[in-house]
């Protein structure tokens, strides 16, 4: 295993040093939150003697944490499914059509769209989607899709530049029509770039707060993040059972990573270099 | 590659169990009055959205609403506490649904809504018989038209709480007095003691004591006058003003720093004699502190005792949408009068730390005692920001403008020309 | 015929979608700018009442402080996010060990909410560190910084905290592409470290630069969640973002025509801002 090559121990230092800037806000969380009222008084950042995993029973029962799972899921997971079979095919019909003036402006459309700021939306948005009876988890996810679309056009076009045309044009030969060559020959040579989007979109619908706070009326349908916003002031001054419950919030997404870091940060990175 | 390959499928069996579990109660609730009925209900069940602000509450309303609900077992009551009731209830507002009930405190945000129709007119209920009439006059006229659109349940009072064990160690009297009240926390806070815990760090934590002083200095015809252009703050809340800047000067020194439930902690803790805040914080303190003994007295705004009125307004009104939906208006007056039964609305009273404007019910609690003389004989005055502007007095405006003018330790006049602009632009539009 | 067929179906993969966006995106940010124009609450009657709330936006306190906020804290983050998610980057590019490990816990972050990450930030700076403080008696650092003027500062770290992450994995992804030998040759020439970063290593990641000064500008530009969870705002409006001011002003204090008026102003400077971004990027290749 031992290189050649020197270790450099400046940047081994620096990232240390960094490592320990990200882990000791999460350290500190999970202390709190293992603590009854007491010790957490004596000591933020000691190790208790015994450690109260009770807290995390109470956020539980506190919180629905289940029903309140999966909201997150269910919107999460649609809106990931929708955004990458309606994106790649949308930004495969642009890709192929540049030289049409449809598509080019279709494309600028999707793109100057990524410059306008959310506010706007907003105040008129909330009315508009409760008329349409959508200020629930399904309106949301038909957002999330529709908010999607500019970025990841943008992506997906990028990548298609560079899927060869000559699988398609043989397809297009042997007389398959374009919805079969695009589900059967391009959507799949998309791989890589439809597991960024999914990444993007999965990340970005599980980690939001802004629009299911402005979306959602109705408290069962609340997302994780929403929820630690509207119990907050009923967890008082127990701290424990606050951070009992944002750690909660917190551990699926990290439990994900955990197993897929290295798929995650890797597709990821594609988004930016491919 | 391959841990990407293990992970998909049971990621996907498992989202595809749950989501389509998730998906049939979304298809259940995408018309307005959603809430999926749990288990096999059967018959015709009516479930109310029941909105209430106080999150000091929630596990009585719980309680009380199981109660209900064992009473009526075709009525289902879902508790909301949202954090922010203010810009919940206008997002409410501007979606077209508003929760079937609300209790809440008689502020801004409740006279627009009422103003605009949102509720529905009580006029003529037999529920309005049981309760204060005087409380019942005053929710018209905040709303400014002589139809009761809610139903006062209980009111609150801005006093000083006090540590009695405090109070005795450092050898005090009732102060009647602003002198008296400050010369006494003076020589607390030289005896190396804290006079006053803040909870600044929330901006609607200033508002008690503001309303406290302004209430009692600016002239009774102050809220007439500034809004046909006779007056402004600078011209009339000086006082105020001034006093709000002393007070904050015998404060902690973090107290900007430390949001109301650290503040109620460290009250209960012993950490200062006094604690300027509503009545409905005593429950609250006591919970973290059981052992704490607490006493009240009004704020002695004024040199002259006999002239010194307590804030005091609607902390809960109990108001029914119009929904236009019979059986849940129906509903809702059955929750309503199960509410105003003396026993439940003195048992609501007492674990809110507040009084009940129900008829014969009084609040036991002995640390209330002192100002219970100032309820009866109506020596009371209504928070001043019920009558302030929405745009200013929801969302925590104006508490906001005060809380960032103290801690920069700005003047009075700086103080009060922000709150005129504050007042001109938020009148100019809503 | 079968080109009919064919252009048939590219209409229909891209016109549904395409619809949807209209009418979700574009659709309400027109119904804005309309209501920019009138004087609605929320609910109830409105009329037009021209120019009047723009002109009364040029004379709000509040709403300017909104905007001088937001820039500052967008332009502090940004380059703070950028230097320190380079700095990473070129230390995880180094010869180092656990390289795997380290950069697994500098993306941790980015999978994390960022509204939590500033409720357990705001417990830190509003108790844990003015508890720490006071038992070392360091009287300065006893006060809880979301209370004071320099509350901006603990909203800036907690940005920087999770937004690091994201731009790290960029540099790292524009390190990565540079070959090994373009080093070799410069350490044959003897070049120092610092002077390999600025005349090698800088101009050829420059695009990944430009990628993460604009992709960061826009997200900061729009700060939300790291507000609510830490400041609500405060102390006072110090903490205000413009993001902020419409949602509790606009949905909250029924200023929703207002507030309309203040995100067209919004709209158009973000807009300006893309512009100068783009036209100071031009002729360099971007590819994100």
């Amino acid at each position: 295993m031992r290189k050649h090559t020197q270790t450099n121990w400046v940047a081994m230092a620096f990232l240390i040093v960094g490592s320990l800037c990200i882990l000791f806000p999460i350290y500190m969380a999970i202390m709190v939150s293992v603590k009854n009222p007491q010790e957490l008084a004596q000591s933020v950042l000691g190790i208790p003697s015994q450690f109260h995993w009770d807290n995390f029973q109470q956020a539980m029962a506190v919180t629905h944490y289940f029903h309140t799972f999966l909201n997150s899921l269910f919107i999460t997971f649609f809106a990931v499914v929708l955004t990458v079979l309606t994106h790649s095919m949308v930004a495969y019909a642009i890709a192929r059509n540049m030289h049409r003036r449809f598509y080019r402006y279709l494309y600028n459309y999707f793109f100057a769209a990524m410059f306008v700021p959310f506010p706007i939306l907003m105040l008129p948005l909330v009315r508009q989607m409760s008329h349409l009876g959508l200020a629930d988890r399904v309106g949301l996810i038909v957002l999330y899709i529709v908010y999607g679309i500019s970025q990841n056009v943008f992506l997906y076009v990028g990548y298609l530049k560079s899927v060869p045309l000559e699988l398609e044009e043989a397809a297009l030969v042997d007389g398959a029509n374009r919805w079969r060559i695009f589900w059967s020959v391009v959507f799949p040579l998309m791989a890589p770039m439809n597991a960024t989007v999914a990444i993007l979109t999965g990340l970005w619908a599980w980690k939001d707060f802004l629009l299911p706070l402005v979306m959602l009326s109705n408290p069962t349908q609340y997302t994780l993040p929403l929820v630690q916003y509207a119990f907050q002031s009923q967890y008082s001054t127990n701290y424990s059972l606050a951070f009992a419950s944002y750690l909660l919030a917190l551990l699926p997404m990290v439990i994900v990573y955990i197993f897929c870091q290295k798929w995650i940060v890797n597709n990821v990175t594609k988004g930016a270099i491919k | 590659m391959k841990r990407y390959l293990v992970f998909t499928p049971a990621a996907v069996a498992t989202t595809i169990l749950l989501a389509t579990r998730c998906g049939s109660s979304a298809n259940t609730s995408s018309n307005n009055d959603s809430s999926q009925s749990t288990g096999g209900s059967t018959g015709q069940k009516v479930t109310l959205e029941f909105l209430q602000n106080k999150p000091e509450v929630v596990n009585e309303w719980n309680s009380l609403i199981k109660d209900f609900e064992q009473q009526y077992p075709n009525i289902q009551v879902k508790q909301i506490n949202p954090p922010n009731t203010d810009t919940t209830l206008q997002a409410d507002l501007a979606k077209g649904q508003v929760p079937d009930i609300i209790a809440m405190g008689a502020d801004a945000t409740f006279i627009q809504m009422a103003k605009n129709g949102v509720f529905k007119d009580l006029s003529g209920a037999p529920e309005l018989q049981k309760v204060s009439p005087a409380y019942v006059k005053m929710l018209e006229t905040e709303v400014g038209k002589s139809t009761p659109y809610a139903i006062p349940y209980t009111v609150n009072a801005v006093p000083i709480i006090y540590n009695i064990d405090l109070f005795k160690k450092y050898h005090l009297s009732i102060p009647t007095t602003w002198n008296q009240l400050m010369q006494e926390a003076t020589k607390i806070k030289q005896e190396g003691g804290t006079p006053f815990y803040n909870g600044f760090k929330d901006a609607w934590t200033i508002a008690p004591i503001w309303n406290a002083l302004s209430t009692n200095t600016e002239g009774s015809d102050f809220l007439k006058n500034l809004e046909s252009g006779k007056t402004t703050f600078s011209k009339s809340d000086v006082t105020a003003a001034d006093q709000l800047r002393q007070f904050v000067t015998l404060g902690q020194p973090n107290q900007f720093g430390v949001d109301y439930n650290d503040a109620n902690a460290a009250f209960a803790n012993g950490k200062s004699v006094f604690y300027a805040q509503g009545i409905w914080t005593i429950p609250v303190i006591r919970s973290d502190n059981p052992k704490i003994k607490l006493g009240t007295f009004v704020v002695p705004v004024t040199n002259d005792p006999s002239q010194t009125k307590m804030v005091s307004g609607v902390d809960s009104l109990l108001a029914v949408a119009n929904s236009g939906n019979q059986a849940k208006e129906a509903a809702a007056m059955k929750f309503i009068d199960f509410l105003l039964q003396q026993k439940v609305a003195g048992q609501y009273a007492t674990v809110a730390g507040l009084f009940s404007t129900v008829n014969g019910v009084k609040n036991a609690d002995p640390a209330l005692t002192p100002l219970q003389p100032y309820i009866t004989s109506g020596r009371v005055v209504d928070f001043d920001d019920h009558y302030y502007p929405a745009a200013m007095a929801a969302g925590n405006q104006y508490e906001s403008v005060l809380q960032g003018a103290l801690s920069k330790n700005q003047s009075t006049s700086q103080i009060l020309q922000q709150l005129d602009s504050l007042y001109q632009s938020a009148a100019a539009h809503q | 015929m079968k080109s009919l067929r064919n252009s048939l179906a590219f209409i229909l993969m891209t016109v549904p979608m395409a619809v949807l966006f209209f009418y979700f995106h574009t659709w309400p940010a027109m119904h804005g700018i309309v209501l920019s124009f009138t004087n609605w609450n929320g609910f109830g009657p409105y009329h037009f009442v021209g120019l009047q709330n723009y002109i009364d936006l040029l004379h709000d306190k509040q709403i300017r402080h909104a905007y001088v906020f937001t820039f500052e804290f967008a332009i502090v983050t940004t380059i703070l996010v950028n230097i320190v998610s380079l700095m990473i980057a070129l230390a995880l590019n180094a010869k180092i060990k656990l390289s795997k490990t380290f950069r697994a816990i500098f993306f941790l972050p980015y999978v994390l909410s960022t509204l939590i990450v500033s409720f357990i930030f705001n417990f830190l700076f509003s108790n844990l560190i003015p508890s720490i403080a006071q038992n070392l008696h360091l009287t300065v650092l006893a006060q809880n910084i979301l209370g004071t003027q320099w509350a901006w500062v603990g909203i800036v770290i907690v940005s920087v905290w999770q937004g690091a992450s994201f731009n790290t994995l960029l540099y790292l992804a524009g390190l990565q592409t540079i070959p090994e030998d373009v080093y070799e040759a410069s350490n044959i020439d003897g070049a120092s470290t610092w002077m390999t970063f600025w005349r090698i290593t800088f101009p050829l990641i420059m695009p990944f630069f430009t990628i993460n000064m604009v992709l960061a500008a826009k997200s900061y530009l729009q700060v939300f969640d790291q507000v609510v969870g830490m400041t609500n705002g405060g102390p006072g409006t110090a903490t205000q973002s413009n993001t902020f001011v419409i949602y509790t002003n606009g949905l909250g204090g029924g200023e929703l025509a207002y507030q309309s008026a203040n995100a067209v102003v919004f709209l158009i400077i973000l807009v300006c801002v893309a512009m100068i971004q783009v036209r100071m990027t031009r002729g360099r290749e971007v590819q994100f």
